[in-house]
């Protein structure tokens, strides 16, 4: 879940969201690196007392100042393809989950082996007990088997939501009469928050997504439970 | 056109590699999205004769542009015929 006066991103628990969390860091230096350069040439330029007024031509600092920025492109460019080709990777789900947004709550559905369909309300601020989380917590948790490969079919039933997961890199749009599919695999058990990220009216910001990442057996238990 | 480039980049060689780049990026560009607009079944541009073409994609059809490590030819269909 995000902290207060957090900076970066979020910890990574599935592999693709470690791969863009060095992404992000990889280019981010290259902007610092332009951004301190600029910054140091500014300050030199307002601060030295040479004064050069017969500036015709200066063919040497074009080339440089056309390649560079090229170089650096493709080097920030290769990395996004290699990420978005292994984002659409043929990777074989063992489970089929269907989220619904609704004006304002997600419903879910396990519906491989039996039939089992709940709501997923925010609790409101009043009725939180001590230690949970202000507009972030559920009362009925998505609760997933750890390191297997889920597919998520997202989709909606009135308004356009948005189903995302920071600490998994994932985020889905939940658009009526569309079935979006995306895959999901946690590394590690865990509680993991996310909040809708398309205004669907006055409630978009409370209709949070918790999902539980437990072993498998724990899983079978709570869903054997559920029904 | 091309004898003013040819012009202009022999006073100034410095933009030799502005019009590589450039050259490379456009029709990069506009060779991926006529490859696109070609190659794609997702498109119907013919309304009477073929107005959805993408029910008539097999298993063995390739929809991206490069594929890493999925061999299309060695796929079999799983779902129902339509």
């Amino acid at each position: 879940m995000a902290c207060p006066f957090q900076m970066g991103l979020q910890d990574a628990t599935s592999p693709i969201m470690e791969e863009l969390l060095h992404f992000h860091d990889h280019t981010l230096m290259i902007v610092f690196l332009i951004s301190s350069l600029v910054l140091y040439i500014i300050s030199t330029m307002l601060t030295t007392k040479l004064t050069h007024t017969s500036t015709m031509d200066a063919q040497e600092v074009e080339t440089v100042w056309t390649i560079l920025p090229a170089i650096i492109l493709i080097l920030i460019a290769l990395p996004s393809l290699r990420i978005l080709y292994m984002m659409d990777e043929i990777n074989n789900p063992s489970l089929t989950v269907k989220t619904m947004g609704h004006q304002w709550y997600w419903s879910y559905e396990y519906t491989d082996y039996e039939d089992l369909n709940f709501d997923s309300y925010m609790i409101p601020t009043q009725e939180l007990k001590p230690g949970e989380l202000r507009l972030l917590e559920v009362d009925n948790r998505v609760v997933l088997p750890v390191e297997m490969t889920i597919r998520m079919l997202i989709s909606s039933e009135d308004v356009l939501h948005s189903w995302a997961v920071p600490s998994l890199g994932l985020k889905t749009d939940a658009i009526p009469g569309r079935l979006n599919q995306t895959t999901l695999m946690a590394m590690r058990p865990g509680l993991y928050y996310g909040q809708c990220s398309e205004i669907c009216g006055s409630n978009h910001s409370f209709m949070p997504i918790v999902l539980e990442l437990v072993p498998l057996s724990y899983f079978e238990e709570w869903s054997a439970s559920m029904l | 056109m091309l004898c003013q480039i040819l012009g202009q980049v022999k006073k100034h060689p410095s933009l030799i590699p502005v019009f590589v780049f450039i050259g490379a990026g456009g029709s990069g560009s506009v060779l991926y999205v006529l490859c696109l607009a070609l190659f794609i079944q997702d498109v119907s541009w013919d309304r009477k004769s073929n107005p959805e073409p993408w029910n008539e994609l097999g298993p063995n059809d390739q929809c991206k542009f490069y594929s890493v490590n999925v061999d299309y030819s060695k796929l079999k269909k799983e779902g129902p015929d339509f």
